[in-house]
């Protein structure tokens, strides 16, 4: 399959369950909710050595908030929802509790709950007062700057999706770049799907296992361009770079979603902008029980990914 | 389903136990069967159709002509809707755990005693000790809402422990007395003697009110993010102070007396 002079490879992403939520995170300013979530966001690339993954869905007007100040919505992944339960507190306590104006909402209902003002209310040594509403309970924590704010626990869902992806193959590192770059401004648009790695690309992408024991990922030696011919190359002679867009979503239809917006934009810069292919990451499909079939994916508009193929 | 209307054929000449009237205990039974569902007129027992011409409603609701004689309006509701054109009695929404209940008129006495779900709406004022506990409860209110367009009388939320309360205009002395946790509202002017013995809790006010007991203290003005954050989530807390709330109050904590917690905000 050939779109605009770019080669959509026969593959596919391999992706696997995870345990999700959302939190709506607002502050007086755009720039302190920002902030907060960023902060609550960083160090959470890959499960793998952060423990959870996690970023910024979108920004928020305040006609859309809780409270009605701006905010900015995160999502935040973990393979099971007992770390899911323990990643959450930890970090809404670290980054956003700590976050000057912050407050902190749950930004998904139902499903099994995941704690905020249930554990950190405990911070206000006793002058934690709870206010229940309908069904929601809210937690005022006395700070230093006035009260933090938050819900006592955010839905969460079990369905989620991370590590669907797809790999930019280019003629040269500005290339491969400008089109990750369009790839991931499109793939913001997507409700319920975020891309955890740094600015949604990642340089650096792994397989599985090392030649040094304990060490379960490194470099991905097959798409490393200046590995080629020292090992089987995935790559043409002329591709000089490649990078990779991670997905997680809360769902699959959102992850299929994300990578088709990313591949469509960087299929629309075309080889004209030095894109050669666009290929996927798998570890041969016996692992991750969500293939994201590219070709399928690029043919059916609206269409998600060939599920049930559970190995 | 379609509800009944229950019109009265005279005023009530004795207190009525209007407990056990629901819309779900009288679904299906036709209006013959209504008509002869057994009611407490004082010590008697009577028909319904002695009472009340029974008609088929348009609504789903129960419809009932207002006296205020009749107690016990809605005690017990677990869902469906009471409107009740006309006053009610003592006890209206009693022990009241989900559904609506809406009264065209005053309310008695004890309005939402022991209350721990559903909306009850009270167009004109009601009596004392709304939200209070029911005789031999140690607790109030526990849930729900409650909103009264006028004025309220002594006694309001004594031993409140949980939902929500607005009151449109003013409302007694000893408010919040005893209260233990919950909202109230008021748009009018708060009495005096509020909240002795209140543990947590917050009571909002619009205007400044009489002196509350001994035991509050000023801990000064703030801007409240929860503030912000209720009158979003509570659309009709915002409505009864013009719409919506800037976030600053006055706090006052207390009741210190009793190592209480909670607080009076005076909007700004």
């Amino acid at each position: 399959m050939i779109l605009n002079g770019v080669e959509i490879r026969e593959s596919f992403a391999e992706a696997f369950p995870m345990a999700g939520t959302r939190l709506i995170i607002t502050a007086d300013t755009p720039r302190w909710a920002r902030t907060a979530a960023a902060s609550m966001t960083g160090f959470a690339t890959s499960v793998i050595g952060c423990g959870c993954e996690a970023a910024i869905e979108r920004e928020l007007a305040p006609s859309e908030t809780p409270d009605g100040r701006p905010g900015v919505s995160v999502l935040i992944f973990a393979m099971s929802l007992k770390d899911l339960k323990k990643v959450v507190p930890l970090r809404v306590g670290q980054c956003v509790l700590t976050s000057p104006t912050s407050a902190c909402y749950a930004g998904l209902e139902g499903g099994p709950a995941i704690p905020l003002g249930r554990a950190l209310r405990y911070f206000a040594d006793g002058h934690q007062m709870a206010k229940k509403i309908g069904d929601q309970r809210i937690w005022r924590v006395p700070v230093m700057e006035g009260e933090f704010v938050c819900d006592e626990i955010s839905g969460s869902v079990t369905s989620a999706v991370g590590g669907g992806n797809f790999l930019i193959l280019a003629r040269s590192r500005a290339a491969a770049l400008a089109a990750a770059e369009a790839a991931v401004d499109a793939m913001g648009q997507v409700e319920g799907a975020v891309m955890p790695f740094p600015g949604g690309v990642v340089r650096s992408g792994s397989k599985v296992g090392s030649k040094y024991a304990g060490l379960i990922a490194s470099t991905n030696d097959a798409y490393c361009p200046t590995l080629r011919g020292v090992v089987p190359s995935a790559l043409p002679p002329e591709v000089g770079s490649v990078m990779e867009i991670v997905i997680d979503g809360l769902g699959e239809k959102e992850v299929a979603d994300s990578m088709r917006a990313g591949i469509a934009a960087v299929c629309e810069l075309g080889a004209d902008a030095g894109v050669v292919a666009i290929d996927a990451g798998n570890y041969g499909g016996n692992l991750g029980p969500f293939h994201f079939k590219l070709r399928e994916l690029m043919t059916s508009a609206g269409g998600t990914a060939s599920s049930g193929d559970l190995a | 389903m379609t509800g009944y209307r229950l019109k009265l054929t005279a005023p009530l000449e004795a207190r009525l136990d209007f407990s056990g009237v629901t819309p779900a205990a009288l679904a299906g039974l036709g209006l013959d069967g209504v008509a002869r569902k057994e009611v407490l007129l004082g010590t008697r027992r009577v028909l319904l159709g002695d009472l009340f011409e029974v008609s088929e409603a348009a609504s789903e609701a129960l419809v009932v002509s207002g006296d205020p004689r009749l107690d016990f309006v809605a005690a017990d509701l677990a869902d469906g809707e009471i409107l009740v054109e006309g006053p009610v009695g003592v006890l209206a929404g009693a022990r009241m755990s989900g559904g609506r209940l809406v009264v065209r008129g005053d309310a008695g006495e004890s309005l939402a005693a022991g209350l721990t779900g559903g909306r009850i709406e009270v167009s004109g004022a009601a009596g004392a000790r709304l939200g209070c506990a029911l005789p031999g409860e140690r607790l109030g209110m526990r849930g729900g809402m409650v909103s009264v367009a006028g004025d309220v009388g002594a006694g309001l939320g004594e031993r409140l422990r949980g939902g929500l309360v607005l009151v449109g205009g003013n409302a007694g002395a000893g408010a919040a007395n005893d209260l233990i946790a919950g909202t109230i509202a008021v748009a009018g002017r708060l009495g005096p003697d509020a909240g002795r013995g209140m543990r947590r809790g917050t009571l909002i006010l619009a205007q400044t009110p009489e002196p509350p007991a001994p035991g509050f203290v000023d801990t000064g003005s703030h801007d409240l993010v929860a503030l912000l954050l209720l009158a979003r989530r509570v659309p009709a807390l915002a409505d009864l102070f013009g719409g919506g709330l800037s976030g600053r109050a006055q706090r006052l904590a207390g009741n210190r007396l009793v190592g209480g917690e909670g607080e009076i905000l005076l909007l700004q």
